[in-house]
């Protein structure tokens, strides 16, 4: 009767154990979707199953402590593709004019030229970033984040990305 | 580890006169003459200031000596402690487990000083000792106490003698990942070096050793030490085992001891490394994002893995470190800080440099009150206050004046507006850096015996 009785309370003890929530994951604090804008044609909304949805790149990245991290995203050229920016063949005379703000949830903001990402001009592998090692960017860096792997200084990898806004400066 | 022999249970200051051998081989280009290397290390804490002076035992050839505790420092240090990475294998012992979570790199370690266990032992044990003091009323840890975070809870350090510091003790936690030393000595960038100050100053005595005083003469003798710097110093010289009990020996211990007390797996680490998202609360996730929010920018200066700018890793071991003043005071006359913590102005005398500190490391920061290199700020609220301000303003008395509108002042420095909420939350997001493990961790304990 004894050992009859610990095996139940071993089995409902195990039930226990695996019955437990599977672990939550940390959320974002940036908003869940972030927006193209501006001089273009066709303005975007972009969600997490979105960027899922496009041409990913994986980019590794030196730490200001040396250590190696893995940051995946879609690169920025191809957002601002989809979303009518002068890129490529368009990419010339006034055009040439044009800069994004990218602008974070915090209202940090910076620039980056058309040409700093056309491949005839700058190809800049600048990310918009989901993935860090593998998993979602959350808490103040997430959920999505820039990446300029070749900037020296990290400050144009803005975190808590809110919008991008295209200007171009002569029509 | 055996315990201590009686002899070293009962630890006197009764030394003999004896002649500390790096010293005294640092000298012996000087005339040959014993020195009295009385570190002046000016009125701030653990500085070793320019303007120190060295007295000679003798006046024979006082126009020899050194006038600076600087050149000093770097006669007995530098050739020992280049500031290059350690490349090699550690040639004294085993070689080294770090054993450091994701997300935090390998400190720096000087080319001749590789980490080795045996050294870090014996720089415990050198750590807790209060015979490494003239009244043997003082130790590394009467300033720098484990449960505390290593520091003492005073605004202001006191040393062996009952002197006061005119700055607060730091914290030695991460210490290991400090790019530059103490709140504002551009120049003190390894634990070696920095040691010898509060060892052998004077001004303001620390611990208040002398070069021809019974120290190096108790290690000798002593049977555990013995036992203790034949493991951590295998090699000797010409002499045999007297050449391990050197000066430059116990500051490279103290510095490995130092080194080892390595904070990274506080609950905040558990959850921006590891994942876990209910490692911290809610309301320090909301103060993390508030922390790291442009409006206050807390992180321009308090960032990286050490929550300090002032962070130097094994392979970015020559960083740049900035100084800032942040509104702290501004006095009426010539300088604007209360003399003499002027900041790095003591070193560089650049009008505009006064003020200018550290950014300390964030870590543990609940545990180290009170706040500010002098200690003027007793509670992390009050921190907040000063900060929002974008500056502290002091109504009356010989500091009165508006902190905000220092000349000096860092332009991050620009105030912000936070609700009774948003205090909250940084404040718990603060209290998430706290490492329970690391002022608990007997690694890092007195090694010695209670005495009563």
């Amino acid at each position: 009767m004894f050992p009859f009785r610990i095996s139940i309370l071993a089995a409902v003890a195990t039930g226990l154990l695996f019955a437990q929530a599977p672990k939550a994951e940390p959320q974002a604090t940036g908003p869940a979707s972030f927006v193209v804008k501006g001089d273009i044609a066709a303005p975007l909304t972009i969600k997490a199953e979105d960027l899922a949805g496009m041409p990913r790149e994986k980019v590794s990245v030196e730490e200001q402590d040396g250590t190696k991290v893995e940051y995946e995203g879609v690169p920025l050229r191809e957002i601002l593709k989809r979303a009518g920016a002068p890129l490529g063949n368009q990419l010339r005379g006034k055009a040439l004019a044009s800069y994004v703000l990218a602008k974070a949830h915090d209202d940090y903001e910076v620039v980056f030229t058309l040409a700093e990402v056309d491949t005839a001009f700058g190809n800049e592998r600048i990310l918009v970033a989901d993935k860090r090692d593998g998993k979602p960017l959350f808490g103040y860096q997430g959920p999505f984040r820039l990446l300029c792997p070749n900037d020296k200084a990290g400050a144009r990898s803005v975190r808590m990305l809110e919008t991008l806004e295209v200007v171009k400066l002569q029509k | 580890m055996k315990p201590p022999s009686p002899q070293s249970a009962g630890r006197g200051p009764k030394f003999q006169k004896v002649t500390t051998p790096l010293l005294a081989a640092a000298q012996a280009p000087f005339c040959g003459l014993l020195l009295r290397a009385r570190h002046r290390a000016g009125t701030a804490l653990h500085t070793g200031k320019k303007r120190a002076e060295v007295r000679p035992l003798s006046l024979r050839c006082a126009g020899e000596f050194l006038k600076r505790v600087g050149l000093i420092l770097a006669f007995l240090v530098l050739p020992v402690v280049g500031r290059r990475p350690a490349s090699a294998e550690p040639d004294e012992g085993g070689a080294y487990q770090w054993n450091l979570p994701k997300g935090f790199a390998k400190p720096y370690v000087p080319a001749g000083n590789p980490m080795t266990a045996a050294k870090v032992e014996l720089g415990r044990y050198l750590f807790y000792d209060s015979r490494m003091s003239v009244n043997g009323k003082a130790s590394c840890a009467t300033c720098h106490k484990q449960e505390l975070a290593f520091t003492d809870g005073r605004a202001v350090g006191v040393g062996a003698t009952g002197e006061a510091h005119s700055r607060g003790a730091m914290s030695l936690v991460n210490v290991a990942y400090s790019a530059v030393l103490t709140w504002s000595n551009p120049e003190m960038k390894t634990l070696e070096q920095q040691a010898l100050v509060p060892m052998f100053g004077d001004h303001p005595v620390e611990l208040g050793l002398r070069e021809d005083d019974g120290f190096v003469p108790m290690l000798r003798s002593d049977p555990q030490y013995r036992t203790l710097f034949e493991h951590a110093f295998p090699a000797v010289g010409p002499k045999g085992a007297a050449d391990r009990f050197t000066i430059a020996n116990v500051t490279k211990a103290l510095a490995s001891f130092e080194r080892s007390i390595i904070s990274a797996r506080s609950p905040y680490d558990r959850y921006h490394y590891g994942g876990e998202d209910n490692a911290i609360s809610e309301s320090a996730k909301r103060g993390e994002t508030l922390f790291f929010n442009q409006h206050l920018s807390c992180f321009r200066c308090h960032g990286g893995a050490n929550f300090s700018d002032a962070t130097a890793f094994e392979k970015n071991a020559d960083r740049r470190v900035e100084f800032h003043n942040t509104g702290l005071y501004n006095v009426a006359g010539s300088l604007s800080y209360p003399e003499p913590n002027t900041g790095i102005f003591e070193f560089t005398k650049a009008p505009a440099d006064v003020g200018k500190f550290k950014a300390p490391t964030l870590r543990n920061i609940a545990l180290t009150a009170p706040y500010m290199h002098d200690g003027s700020i007793p509670t992390l609220e009050g921190v907040l206050d000063h900060y929002a301000a974008g500056g502290r303003t002091i109504a009356s008395g010989p500091h009165a004046g508006t902190g905000r509108d220092n000349p000096n002042k860092d332009p991050l420095i620009g105030g912000f507006t936070l609700t009774q909420q948003d205090r909250a939350d940084l404040i718990e997001f603060l209290k998430s850096l706290t490492d329970d493990a690391v002022i608990h961790d007997p690694r890092f304990a007195d090694p010695w015996p209670h005495r009563n």
